[in-house]
């Protein structure tokens, strides 16, 4: 730098080296005055000694995001934020999102479905840290069709390998009713319907409990059970001021949707309160009904265990002296347990045997399709004729007649114009 | 399950879909016009024609290429592909019959016992998968035979594949 000289502004000898743009000068790092510049241009054997990595493969290009993806990434981090999800959340959407992107069944699918697969990687990510975050919320943060989400999430689930843990009811349960609005005094809630959150929650939960082991919840849709649930438990906590209110009703004072299941949920579990109440002792003298029922949930839900093993268990030997020889094969069961061979006979014998028993007496525990078959059952009966089938028999023109029209038809037609 | 219940099962087919080529072109305005029990999907570009005996609806396409399904054997169902071919035929197209081949075969089956499913799910982890806000059933598969099974609660139990 010495030999360099001093600056002739200032006079210091501090001078760099320094580029402006491609032009190289010599610039004193005092006063900032432009001492000496190099040559803007250079010859071609300059220009091949400089020649870097073309753009186009520089990492510099991979690194750069599409703008399809970067608009998913963008949504994705909008309904995370929605949701109020952790970063962690965050980041493992997005990472799932890319992943998902640049798989060949989703690069080149619809817009739609792209914002679709998105909101797939928010829910499935929830779902592994056991968030309980429902379809249908993010269906309708999206304004998406529950079926379209579906296949999209079913199809991530299988390209990716994704393994989805079950849903936690007792999580969705606390999730479902931080969404009520009866915690609180507000000016169209009355007073005596405000409840406290904690004892709701408590009840709610041991009334899904007892749904879930009585087959209510497998096989069903989730929150219009812990919608039903969590009414009957805010009906229990003070019964004279509310039994008066409906489902209906409850679920606008709440703000929440009322799901068109519930009053069947709601039908199913007093069904299976008045049958435990049946079986507690100081309950026995009273007649009680679906909406006295209500007033003894406490107690019913204390003692579940017992009365349950008491309304719903057969006992092996009273069901078989009372029961006829066709009935015998379906005795002794108890909550869970496999039934007696004969199940084929069973089939017919089902729907008749719901009715049968006695409207006081212990009915089988099973899920409510069970006790009130829609369906006829179809039973195996291959007749021999079509198990002689081979598939090679000989057609005859005769059977071939019958699927074509005659020519008075066919001219019929014509004139008609069908089409 | 108890040493004493042994149970037959019956496994009863209900639907078996095949598929088969006429190696010619079809015009689906003449089958529609000349066959009787047809539907012409004009939007689609199909037409549907139903037999009585073997109970199966065809999906005729103009290519040439027909889905056979209801049949309730594999052998019923080739009967049909060829009963239905023989009914081109006699409308006048030049059908040969070719590339049979039976595409998926639907079963049913009725366990004599529930099922709780959150808990078989837990225990069938990589092969069973429950969404109850989808669907009912668990969707178990089986990789190795390429069937699918969708159990229910009630112990019924679908096999497709």
């Amino acid at each position: 730098m010495a030999e360099r000289g001093r600056c002739p502004e200032c006079g210091s000898a501090a001078l760099v080296e320094d580029a402006h743009y491609a032009q190289q000068q010599l610039v004193c790092a005092a006063c900032g005055c432009v001492l000496a510049e190099g040559l803007l241009t250079t010859t071609y054997t300059d220009e091949e000694h400089l020649r870097e990595v073309a753009y186009s493969q520089s990492t510099g290009q991979k690194e750069q995001l599409s703008r399809c993806l970067q608009r998913g990434i963008r949504r994705v981090q909008d309904l995370c934020k929605v949701l109020q999800l952790p970063t962690v959340f965050e980041e493992t959407a997005v990472s799932y999102f890319q992943r998902a992107l640049q798989h060949p069944s989703f690069h080149l699918v619809s817009l739609e479905k792209k914002e679709l697969l998105g909101g797939c990687c928010v829910f499935v990510t929830c779902r592994q840290h056991n968030w309980p975050l429902t379809m249908g919320t993010i269906c309708s943060l999206l304004y998406a069709k529950q079926e379209l989400f579906a296949s999209v999430y079913l199809s991530l689930q299988k390209e990716l390998g994704l393994s989805v843990p079950a849903l936690s009811l007792g999580d969705l349960v606390k999730t479902h009713l931080n969404s009520f609005r009866l915690f609180q005094h507000a000016a169209d809630v009355p007073a005596p319907f405000v409840e406290d959150k904690e004892k709701m929650v408590a009840r709610t939960m041991q009334i899904v409990e007892l749904a879930s082991e009585t087959w209510l919840v497998t096989g069903r849709h989730p929150i219009p059970i812990v919608t039903a649930a969590a009414f009957l438990s805010w009906q229990s906590l003070q019964p004279p001021a509310r039994l008066t209110c409906t489902l209906a009703r409850f679920c606008k004072l709440a703000g929440v949707d009322l799901p068109p299941p519930a009053h069947l949920r709601l039908k199913e579990l007093l069904e299976i309160l008045l049958r435990m109440a049946s079986q507690l002792a100081w309950l026995r003298v009273f007649k009680v009904d679906k909406k006295t029922v209500v007033k003894h949930i406490g107690d019913l839900l204390q003692h579940r265990i017992f009365l349950l093993k008491n309304a719903f268990c057969l006992e092996d030997g009273e069901e078989q002296r009372a029961a006829a020889p066709g009935e015998g094969s379906l005795g002794g069961r108890c909550p869970g347990s496999a039934r007696a061979a004969g199940g084929a006979a069973q089939e017919d014998g089902c729907p008749s045997e719901g009715k049968r028993q006695r409207e006081g007496g212990p009915r089988p525990l099973l899920p409510p399709c069970l006790i009130n078959p829609r369906k006829r059952l179809r039973t195996a009966a291959p007749s021999a004729a079509d198990s002689a089938v081979t598939g090679d028999e000989p057609i005859s023109d005769s059977e071939i007649e019958q699927y074509l029209r005659g020519p008075e038809e066919i001219r019929a037609f014509r004139k008609a114009k069908a089409w | 399950m108890d040493a004493d219940s042994d149970v037959a099962l019956d496994i009863l087919i209900t639907n078996v879909v095949c598929v088969f080529r006429t190696r010619c072109h079809l015009n689906l305005r003449k089958i529609a016009l000349e066959g009787a029990n047809v539907i012409y999907k004009r939007d689609v570009g199909k037409v549907l024609m139903k037999l009585r005996k073997p109970r199966i609806t065809a999906t005729i396409w103009s290519s040439g290429k027909v889905i056979c399904t209801g049949a309730t054997s594999e052998e019923e169902a080739k009967f049909g592909a060829r009963r239905l071919a023989r009914s081109l035929q006699k409308l006048g197209f030049q059908v040969i019959f070719t590339d049979f081949k039976v595409v998926n075969v639907l079963a049913v089956c009725n366990m004599p016992f529930e099922i709780r499913l959150p808990e078989f799910t837990k225990k069938n982890r990589p092969h069973a998968s429950y969404e109850p806000e989808l669907h009912p059933a668990v969707c178990y598969r089986i990789k190795t035979l390429r069937a699918t099974l969708q159990i229910f609660s009630t112990g019924s139990i679908t096999v497709t594949g």
